[in-house]
């Protein structure tokens, strides 16, 4: 399942979801909010062009890796420290494929989905700078 | 013809969220951008360095699909299309 969504979710619920007689491991990583003395954070998306992407990432990865499952969930709004930001659950046969497989995920995510974050402080607010152009 | 942009993050703060400029046939993405430009010297300065180069920092999506920095000049617009403008992204 690929979706962007405000709503918090509860990653358990996934990875049980995950569970498959041909799955012998699942790898998740969960992005949270980390404390970098910020008050806050607020993530904005390009709704129709992000899922567009997700869906070419997920594609990709399935077509790399040997998987059984890739599940991504991203979230947008205004979120605080330690409230999750990304969940990605990764099923397969193997668990070098699902470890390789979530890693390739979570990378591209951050190169090429139209996401952005801007951190609310004390001083005031300011965009984060993504890496790539 | 009638072109929407669509601004995110700072670009949306600047120029605003969406915008629909009518442009001559034939416009292409750096026709598109100097309209937008000349809307205000805000927009100018996020856009174009002072020598007049579109900023690298200028991403583009024609119809949600990424158009890479070596076609830029080569892309016609279409009555109806939806370029997007933003800034690298950040999520995960």
């Amino acid at each position: 399942m690929i979706t962007i969504t405000q709503e918090d979710f509860d990653p358990g619920v996934y990875i049980d979801a995950a569970r498959d007689r041909q799955v012998g491991g699942i790898v998740t990583f969960t992005g949270i909010v980390r404390d970098d003395s910020i008050s806050a954070i607020e993530l904005e998306t390009y709704r129709e062009a992000a899922l567009q992407e997700l869906e070419a990432i997920r594609d990709e990865a399935l077509s790399r890796y040997a998987l059984q499952s890739v599940d991504i969930i991203h979230r947008i709004g205004t979120l605080s420290v330690g409230d999750h930001i990304v969940l990605i659950v990764v099923g397969a046969p193997h668990r070098r494929d699902a470890f390789r497989a979530c890693e390739f995920i979570i990378d591209r995510i951050k190169e090429t989905v139209p996401i952005w974050k801007k951190e609310y402080t004390n001083e005031g607010s300011r965009w984060v700078s993504g890496e790539h152009s | 013809m009638k072109i929407t942009v669509r601004a995110f993050a700072q670009f949306r703060e600047v120029v605003g969220e969406v915008t629909v400029l009518d442009l001559p046939e034939g416009s292409g993405l750096p026709g598109l951008l100097a309209a937008l430009a000349s809307r205000s010297d805000e927009s100018r300065n996020l856009l174009f360095d002072d020598q007049g180069a579109i900023r690298e920092q200028v991403i583009f999506m024609v119809n949600r699909k990424r158009v890479p920095r070596s076609s830029l000049d080569s892309i016609i617009l279409d009555e109806g299309d939806e370029v997007a403008i933003y800034p690298p992204v950040a999520g995960g």
